[in-house]
Formats: structure tokens, C-alpha cells, sequence
């Protein structure tokens, strides 16, 4: 094995100190001058309604307030994979919530006060609050112009449905699958949309100053693509890419809250109207529930075929998302789970459909797992069950299924090198699986869970990344890149690839969230794909770094490149042990040659990243024929929980997860990531729930009522184990793994509470008061 | 976020000037304690008063005290200080284990026990240790002097008997003559902060009188001289305590929102019962609370 310098350590982060002394500055820090403008939303008190006319007269009167804004200002589509967003709702209302008009004010109060007074005209239409209602014959439209929209070209809407797009995989023969099956289980999985809980909330300033420049200040994931979808929005007022400028300043979480655009779009859009006055835009944790994306529901109908040795002969997976109002980015979510619901497993015959239904709840869309949590929940609780059935173990029927490298993934394409039988070893060791556990006290049922999980990234084909590197007159360096430092430690990681190739500590390195104009292009820090993306992209840009380097030595010291290496910050020669090269003394001013002349100068290393073998392009009816996904990232969990028989409370004693991230850049951080993970996902099965009343509106949009957990909830152990099986095109070996660590832990606890009370529940969440109120039915029963 | 209008702000140094300050602007002045639950209120708009009149610069509203058989707290008195305090923690244990389980260490080093019975919002935490306590409620105004008893002040779910120009100087609370233990259950979604969804607290003396209160399960808080009865009649046997506890069916009457069933609370609301009631059984058994350290917050939670 390779030995390493900076990678495969855990360098301290980059960002660290900056962090933890306050030194950080986020969205809200920002100063502005005595020229911010502040902007409070009128919202839509429907979850589907026509809106017939906005009188603003009232409000304009209001002293401080120098304009109100509505959907006739901006008659204009947006989205990111599906043009069906509005900045302003324009005729129609589609959620409860809705943003209808925008009051710019000179202090946030007058903003309030002056909202209040807009009056807002409607005529309310039937809602559909639920997609088997949206999809039956006869139902409302919600989106009647659907079939008119700009789309990606791998999206499938059904015209004059709610049916906004329908990946459907066919492989190899189902009926005959089923029918060789010796035993069939058929169930429908519920899972319920949830919040990212991102604990800073979504926050814009935008200027559009005199000169005709557009500048966006904002809480993101994704500042290139909220540049491209702001220059392409706003082009019939005259904007183009070159006029846009996006600064993102620290970010406190995103979980795919804050990718593509969301309310960022209203800032920009607003200071159009308010030329050379900042207006800021500040959401509150209110709105972060109902107003900017939640995590999709789904309804998923599972028929899994099996041999009496476990082995899979048919899989049959039909999902009804509930995507709601808009869904320019949840499609891609059912998209992804259209082409991955297989699980991580080797199935030949396979049918999927994935349907995105419209529906009058607030707009679904990516949260950290895109839709394999969801669909996995269904699917691990499915395997444990048919084990039960056949007696067999659960480790051991995963075990059996699991996919290898070269098998075919639901849509044909061959599966990545992965450790995913080393992942499910590892685990059934640490968590001594087959370790029988008793309780003393009759009131506490032990139980032990176990599941696999597997994720791709969902990325357009032609998803990119890419890296500047400049050096310094010392030799440190500036890192320019456009991924986002969310909490997870991107930076770091980029500054030790780079450290690694040019022998720079990462001390050295400076590396920041990017400013659109100075940093070049990413496309957006999701799918758990910047290590790798990006990753790939500054290794280039160190290697063209260090080939100038070697090229100049070459040129005026006329030692053979081949014999030149990198070391401890210094040029030095494999046959000439006596040479040695400061990178300081020359990497900015060059190299002094006898004559006095210099030859070279500042060294800039670049490099691009797009994944040129992936495309989307595939029969429709099967999905056969594509490469959409570029790998997938697998592993394996489990769990032991004690339950409390009488409350239904359920304590976690222990969680293991392996995942095969390649090669771990970052080791500390890597392991944080699943200890974040394991709490995400704990979070949705044990606590989380959305409720939403009769009307539409979410009932309880706080902390108060809709519960994550605390430092108290934290099970009493949590082991993370590093799988490394390389991934050959990344960055040292590297794949993605920050979403995958949460998707294992709802079906594992699942299994975990079957395995201890002899009780299968199906929907999500489980909460004590579920777990509680089935057992007393069951009781009942007996 | 900001709130949303104008409005005045005295400190009053003493009490009297603050019952002045309470006299002049009566129904128009709020009491300022530890603010938890009237900052928010003020956010949303509810009740804009005209003056804020802050106490905290009252001292001796800030006292914990035993003056003969009454232990007294003062308004100012947070839930934190509550569980500094040997004095409650020996005395008045339960009261010391709800302080625990209220919201988080931040709230609880402002909130006070006093505005938490003034808010009076049904899911509070400290109505039912004071009511098994049979706590007695201490104002002050410009007319003198008024004691009204912990049973009789709660009116609806945020209303009390207090007048518009009262203000609590404190709670007392008798000690009981015999020995006595108590228990405090509380029923949340987590181990975090929360709301009580339902709480039950149980006070045993030693001639096996048992004081019981339900919180958090009806707009006030209530005591159940059903069940009382009940128990001092005929004694704490495993077949007395079931039929106790399927007695809170009629007792009680939880409905159901956002937070929990109607089902889970009552049927929550048993296995609280039966488990203060085993609690404070095991308690009074013990010669004395055996304190190491005089911060009990985590021993509380994981107590449940």
C-alpha cells in the first residue's frame, strides 16, 4: 500500500479555528450600510386556489416602504431539471404558504406592517393533498400547462395528469421471475415527508447596483447553478451570466435544503426593482418547514420473489411520490430511486415505476439521501421479513443477494468495484450478531436490526467541477474551488489532495466558499459527489502545478523530469541526492539564470472534471442502454435497541456502519459523517414528524412540535468502520459517502423492533407512541 | 426576529414601587421575570401591554428559604437554582426532579417557577409537584396582602385567579408533619427538551396518605381525591393500585393534537401513575435522599 503524507490522515480542518473562535462570518453577519432594504412575504392562505387580483395600495402607502412586488413583475419559469417554479405565484396558488408578493421596506417592521395590508383576491379550487388522490381518473390539474414546461430530456411527464415525470425500469422477465419464486412477499411501505432542520436558516441579500450588476450574498449549496438559474430567470429584464455574481459566505447546514434555487430567486428578482439598495431576505424557521424544499413522501408498493435459499428471482417496486406543488428537483429524486430501487442487491428481473405526482403540499426535493432512505426502508424491511420466513438469517440472505462488481444494476450497466461483503462482515462481527441478548427487567425487549444500503449521485451527465491553484511567494497556496464547505469538511479534504501531490502542509492551504466571479465553475455540492468531482479536479490542477514546476527545473537546471520529485516543499532529483529546490525561491519569482535573466514565473495549476462516460440517454419503456448513474457507494449498519414495553420508548444501545468510501481522504472526518448520519437517521425513524391540517397548512412548523434530537437521544455507542475497495477514477480512490451514512438507520431500527416485540411496522415514523399503541392492539388480539 | 412595536420599560428596585408601577398602568403592564414564555408572547403580538415592568431587581423575591414548617420560594427563583438548591432537593424532592425535566439548560437558567404558574399553559411542569404539595400562593398588591391555595388558582389553560395589579412575591410550601417522598412523572416524545404531553406527580406520607396530580391532560392541572380516597381507603396493594389506575379513565379527560393521542396519553398517564407511585414507595423506604453533589439535572433525566 502507498504511503501517504496528508491524505488517509485526519488534518485538522481548515475552517476550524475560523469556526470555532466566531472569526466566521455567515449570510445574516454580513454588513450592508445604511442603504439595506428589508423584504417581508405575503404568503397564500390556500393550498390550491386561483389568484385573481393583488390590490397593493394600501401597503404602498405605509411610510419607509419604497416598493411591493407580485407575480406580474416577473412573469417568468425557473427550475433546475423542469421549468415549473414561479418567483411569485403568477394565476394560480399551489401550496399553503406560497409566496404571492414581496413588501421592500427600510426597516423590517414597515416591511410587516405594510404585508399585512396587501389584499389578495382568490377563488379556492379543491386540493389534493395526497398522490394516490392526484393520480386517480377525473383529478384536478394542478400544473394544466405541464406538458409545455422545459424539461431535461430524460424526464417522461404524462400530459393532463399530475404525473410530472415516470422512470420505469424493465429487466429481464418478471413473470417468469415470480414464477420460479418458491415463496412471495407483497407489502405497501409508507414514509412521510421530513425538514432538513439545517440550523442556519436560508438567508439572501441581493444588489442590482447602477452599473447593471446583479450581486447575490446567500446561504447555498449551489452557487454556479443559483448563478445560471438567476442569469437565465432574469434575462427578459437584460441579465446575463457575465452580470451575475454569487458570494457565499460560511454556510450552517444544508442537507439539500439549500441546493438549486429556492428563496434566494425573490432577493435577486427584488433588488431588480429597488436599483442600488441591498435588500436583504431572511427566512425564519417557520418558513424553512413550509417554504423552501421538503424531503419527499412516498408510497411504495414492494413485491420481492425468492428461492427457498433466499436468492431473489423478481423484484417488483412500484413508488407514488408525493413531490407536491413544484417539482422542478424532486423528479430527479424519484428519477434516481427510479433506476436504483433494486437496493444494492443482484436481481434479474425487475420492474420499477417511479411516478412524481403533483400535490398541493409545498414543494418536495433533494434532502440528504435522495429518495434511497425512502425506498430502502421498504426494501430491508422486506429482506428481514422473507428471511423470517424462509429461516434463514437476515445477515446471511444479504449476504447471499448482495451485488458484486461486473453484475448488472437495474438499468444494465456493470456494478463498481465495492466492499459491500467485507461492509456486512465487519458489521455482524463488531455488533456480535449472532450473540443471543436477553434482558433481566421483563418490561425491556432487546432487539437487534440489521440493513444495507447503497446510493449513486444524481447528476446530469455533463455535471462538472473544476479548480484554480495559485501560489504564494512562500509557497502556500490559494485553493480556488466552487464546492461548499457545509459543516462536512470539503475544504480540508481539497487542500490535502493538493498537499499530497505538491508535499505542502495543509496548514499552508487556504481554501474558502467561493464568489462566482473569482472561483471557477462546480456545478452544485450534492449527491455526496464533491470528494470525488471536485476532488478529481484540484488533483489535476496540483499535477499541472507540479508539471510546470518539473518543466522549468527541466528547462534551466537540465535534469531529466522523469528523476524529479516532490518532497517536504522542495524540487529534489532520485540521482542527485545533493539537489534540492525550495518551491519558495521560485514557484512566484522564478528561476535566475547565469546570464541574470529569469525564466518562469507564477505557477496557476488548473483542472477540469466532467465524468465522460456517463449518459442518460435509454429506452424509456426500460431504462436499458445508459450509464446515468457514475457509481454507487455501498455499506452495511446495524443496531441493538432496548424497548420499554408500557411507553413504547425506544432506546438505542448500539449502531455499527461500514462504508466502503473508497480511500478515506479524512479519516476524523469520514467518521463523523456517519456518526451525523446515524443521528439523521434516527431522527426521521424514531421522532420526526410533519403534520399538515385539513387545509393543507403544516401544524407544527418548530422545534416545539416537530422533534430532532438532542445530545440526550445519542445511542451509547456508535461504531463507525472505513471500508476502502477503490473507486479507480477518484481522487486517490475515493467515492462519496456523506449522504449514505443516514439511509441504513430507519429499516434497521424497523428490523430492530420486529426482532424484539415480534412487531412489523410499515410506515415511517415509529414513534414511541406507535410502537406503543400496536403493541396494546396486539395484546388485544391474543 | 424583532418585536414588532413600541412599548415601555421600568426596573423597579423594590416592591413597593413596583406595586406602585402595577397600580398606575394595571391591565396595561406585564410582569417581567425570566421572560421564556412573555418574550414570545410579545414576538407574536398576543396581549401588547404598554409597560414592562421588570422585577429582576427585586432581591428578595430571589430567595429559596425554610422559615419554620413553610419552605418558601420566591418569584424569582429559577428552575436552575432549583436544582442548586439542597434545601428543595431535601424537602421538596419532587418539585427539584420536574425542574429537571423542564425544556433545556438555557430556558431553565431564566424561566422562574412563579412565571411558570402565571403563564399557567396546561403542559407546565411545576403545577403538579406544587399541587400534591398543596403549595400556597403568596401576591402582593396595592391593596395589601392575598394568599390564595395552589388548588384554586389555575381558572383555564392560561388563566389564573391573579388580578391585573397583583404580583407574586412567592410559593410556600407546608412541610408535612410525618415523613413523606414523592414522584414526578412526565411524558415526552424524547429525552430533549419538551412539553410535557401528560405528567403525573405523587406525593406518599408515612401513615400511607397519598396526595396524586395529573398535569397536562385537561386546561389546568388537576388533584384526584377519586383515587385518593381510594388508596387511603384501602391501602397501597398491588390490586388497589390496578384499580387505581384503571380509575383515571374516569378521572381524566386528555383529547388529541398535535403533540400525542388521546389513547397514548391516558394510556400513558397509567403507567406514570403506577411508576411514581412504585417511585415514591421505594423513596420513603430510604432514611433520607442521599445527595453527593448539588447539580442533579442528569441524574433526573436518566431517572425516567
Amino acid at each position: 500500500m502507498q504511503d501517504y503524507k496528508y491524505i488517509g490522515h485526519s488534518a485538522e480542518r481548515v475552517d476550524g479555528i475560523e469556526k470555532v473562535s466566531g472569526a466566521a462570518l455567515y449570510t445574516d453577519d454580513l454588513e450592508f450600510g445604511p442603504d439595506l432594504l428589508y423584504a417581508e412575504i405575503v404568503e397564500g392562505p390556500h393550498a390550491h386556489a386561483m389568484l385573481n387580483s393583488i390590490d397593493t395600495s394600501e401597503a404602498e402607502k405605509v411610510p419607509d416602504v419604497l416598493a411591493v412586488v407580485t407575480g406580474k413583475d416577473f412573469p417568468f419559469n425557473f427550475g433546475l431539471y423542469m421549468k415549473d417554479r414561479y418567483i411569485f405565484a403568477q394565476d394560480r396558488v399551489r401550496f399553503y404558504g406560497e409566496q404571492i408578493a414581496a413588501v421592500v421596506a427600510r426597516t423590517p417592521i414597515a416591511a410587516q406592517k405594510a404585508a399585512k395590508l396587501v389584499k389578495v383576491n382568490y377563488t379556492p379550487l379543491p386540493k389534493i393533498l395526497d398522490p394516490l388522490t392526484a393520480i386517480q381518473e377525473g383529478a384536478d390539474l394542478i400544473h394544466p400547462e405541464l406538458k409545455n414546461y422545459d424539461r431535461v430530456p430524460w424526464f417522461f411527464p404524462t400530459p393532463d395528469t399530475n404525473i410530472a415525470h415516470h422512470r420505469k425500469i424493465r429487466k429481464g422477465d418478471v413473470d417468469k421471475g415470480f414464477a420460479e419464486a418458491d415463496y412471495v412477499l407483497e407489502d405497501t411501505y409508507e414514509v412521510p415527508r421530513y425538514s432538513h432542520c439545517a440550523i442556519e436558516y436560508h438567508a439572501a441579500v441581493a444588489k442590482f447596483d447602477h452599473s447593471g450588476r446583479l450581486t447575490v450574498w446567500a446561504s447555498s449549496q449551489s452557487p454556479h447553478t443559483q448563478r445560471n438559474l438567476f442569469a437565465n430567470a432574469l434575462a427578459p429584464l437584460g441579465i446575463r451570466h457575465n452580470d451575475v455574481r454569487v458570494i457565499v459566505p460560511h454556510v450552517g447546514g444544508g442537507f439539500g435544503s439549500k441546493a438549486g434555487v429556492t428563496m434566494e430567486i425573490i432577493a435577486a428578482a427584488i433588488a431588480m426593482k429597488v436599483q442600488g439598495h441591498p435588500v436583504k431576505v431572511m427566512w425564519n424557521r417557520e418558513r424553512e418547514f413550509y417554504n423552501t424544499y421538503q424531503r419527499l413522501g412516498v408510497i411504495a408498493k414492494l413485491k420481492i420473489g425468492v428461492k427457498k435459499d433466499g436468492s431473489i428471482t423478481a423484484l417488483k417496486h412500484d413508488l407514488y411520490w408525493d413531490a407536491g406543488a413544484y417539482v422542478e428537483y424532486a423528479a430527479n429524486v424519484v428519477n434516481a430511486v427510479g433506476l436504483s430501487a433494486i437496493g444494492p442487491y443482484r436481481v434479474e428481473n425487475a420492474s420499477i415505476d417511479s411516478y412524481c405526482i403533483y400535490t398541493n403540499l409545498p414543494p418536495g426535493g433533494p434532502y440528504r439521501g435522495f429518495g434511497y432512505s425512502e425506498f430502502l426502508f421498504g426494501l430491508e424491511s422486506h429482506m428481514d421479513r422473507i428471511a423470517q420466513h424462509l429461516g434463514i438469517d437476515p445477515v446471511e440472505i444479504r449476504r447471499r443477494n448482495a451485488i458484486k462488481e461486473g453484475e448488472l444494476t437495474a438499468y444494465g450497466a456493470p456494478m463498481n468495484p465495492n466492499g459491500l461483503l467485507q461492509a456486512i462482515d465487519r458489521v455482524a462481527e463488531e455488533v456480535r450478531w449472532h450473540e443471543k441478548l436477553t434482558s433481566n427487567d421483563p418490561n425491556i425487549a432487546i432487539g437487534k436490526g440489521f440493513s444495507l444500503f447503497w446510493k449513486a449521485p444524481a447528476m446530469p451527465p455533463n455535471a462538472s467541477s473544476s479548480c484554480f491553484l495559485k501560489f504564494n511567494e512562500d509557497a502556500s497556496i490559494n485553493l480556488l474551488v466552487s464546492g461548499m464547505d457545509l459543516g462536512q469538511g470539503f475544504l480540508t479534504v481539497m487542500a490535502q489532495i493538493a498537499a499530497e501531490v505538491l508535499s505542502i502542509p495543509t496548514s499552508k492551504i487556504r481554501t474558502e466558499n467561493p464568489d462566482t466571479d473569482r472561483n471557477p465553475y462546480e456545478w452544485q455540492t450534492v449527491a455526496s459527489h464533491v470528494t470525488w468531482g471536485c476532488g478529481n479536479a484540484v488533483h489535476k490542477a496540483a499535477i499541472d502545478a507540479r508539471e510546470q514546476i518539473f518543466d522549468l527545473i527541466e528547462r534551466t537546471k537540465h535534469l531529466p523530469r522523469e528523476t524529479l520529485y516532490l518532497e517536504d516543499e522542495m524540487v529534489k532529483c532520485t540521482t542527485d541526492p545533493g539537489f534540492e529546490l525550495l518551491l519558495k525561491d521560485f514557484v512566484i519569482y522564478g528561476i535566475q539564470m547565469e546570464d541574470g535573466t529569469f525564466k518562469g514565473g507564477p505557477i496557476i495549476g488548473r483542472g477540469s472534471f466532467m465524468p465522460e462516460f456517463t449518459s442518460t440517454i435509454s429506452d424509456p419503456e426500460t431504462s436499458q442502454g445508459g450509464h446515468p448513474n457514475v457509481h454507487y457507494t455501498v455499506g452495511a449498519a446495524a443496531a441493538i435497541v432496548e424497548i420499554d414495553k408500557q411507553t413504547g420508548k425506544v432506546r438505542i444501545k448500539k449502531i455499527v456502519e461500514a462504508v466502503d468510501c473508497g480511500k478515506a481522504l479524512n479519516p476524523s472526518l469520514v467518521k463523523g459523517q456517519i456518526v451525523g448520519g446515524i443521528m439523521q437517521g434516527i431522527s426521521t425513524v424514531l421522532y420526526e414528524e410533519m403534520k399538515f391540517d385539513h387545509r393543507g397548512k403544516m401544524l407544527n412548523p418548530n422545534f416545539t412540535d416537530y422533534k430532532i434530537p438532542t445530545a440526550l437521544d445519542v445511542p451509547d455507542e456508535i461504531i463507525p468502520i472505513i471500508i476502502e475497495v477503490p473507486q479507480p477514477d477518484g481522487p486517490f480512490g475515493a467515492r462519496g459517502m456523506g449522504e449514505h451514512t443516514m439511509i441504513p438507520v430507519a429499516p434497521m431500527i424497523a428490523n430492530a423492533i420486529d426482532n424484539a416485540l415480534g412487531l412489523r411496522i410499515t410506515s415511517m415514523p415509529i414513534t414511541a407512541e406507535k410502537v406503543c399503541l400496536a403493541l396494546l392492539k396486539k395484546e388485544k388480539k391474543k | 426576529m424583532a418585536i414588532p412595536y413600541e412599548f415601555g420599560y421600568q426596573k423597579p428596585a423594590t416592591l413597593q414601587e413596583a406595586i406602585a408601577l402595577l397600580a398606575e398602568h394595571d391591565k396595561n403592564a406585564r410582569i417581567l421575570a425570566g421572560g421564556t414564555d412573555l418574550v414570545n408572547e410579545l414576538k407574536q403580538g398576543f396581549r401588547v401591554p404598554e409597560i414592562l415592568i421588570d422585577i429582576k431587581g427585586i432581591t428578595e423575591l430571589k430567595n429559596i428559604q425554610l422559615v419554620d414548617d413553610q419552605l418558601e420560594i420566591g418569584a424569582l427563583v429559577t428552575f436552575s437554582e432549583i436544582l442548586h438548591s439542597k434545601i428543595l432537593h431535601d424537602n421538596a424532592y419532587i418539585l427539584f426532579e420536574a425542574a429537571g425535566l423542564v425544556a433545556s439548560n438555557g430556558v431553565r437558567n431564566r424561566a422562574t417557577m412563579v412565571g411558570n404558574i402565571c403563564s399557567a399553559v396546561a403542559c407546565m411542569d411545576s403545577a403538579s409537584p406544587l399541587l400534591v404539595h398543596d403549595a400556597v400562593i403568596h401576591l402582593i398588591s396595592s391593596q395589601g396582602e392575598r394568599n390564595v391555595p395552589i388548588q384554586k388558582w389555575f381558572d383555564d389553560n392560561r388563566k389564573t385567579t391573579i388580578r391585573p395589579n397583583e404580583l407574586v412575591t412567592h410559593v410556600s410550601i407546608p412541610i408535612p408533619k410525618v415523613k413523606y417522598a414523592g414522584a414526578y412523572q412526565k411524558m415526552m416524545r424524547y429525552s430533549g427538551e419538551d412539553l410535557s404531553q401528560a405528567n403525573v406527580g405523587v406525593l406518599l406520607f408515612a401513615d400511607n396518605t397519598v396526595h396524586v396530580a395529573f398535569g397536562s391532560v385537561g386546561p389546568i392541572p388537576k388533584r384526584s381525591p377519586k383515587i385518593e380516597n381510594l388508596l387511603k381507603a384501602k391501602g397501597l396493594s398491588a390490586d388497589t393500585i390496578e384499580e387505581a389506575k384503571q380509575m383515571i379513565e374516569k378521572v381524566i379527560a386528555p383529547i388529541t393534537d398535535v403533540r400525542a393521542s388521546k389513547e397514548y396519553r391516558l394510556h400513558m398517564c397509567k403507567v406514570m401513575f403506577v411508576r411514581a407511585l412504585n417511585t415514591a414507595q421505594a423513596r420513603i423506604k430510604k432514611p433520607k435522599l442521599i445527595t453527593k453533589k448539588l447539580h442533579y439535572e442528569k441524574k433526573c433525566l436518566q431517572s425516567e
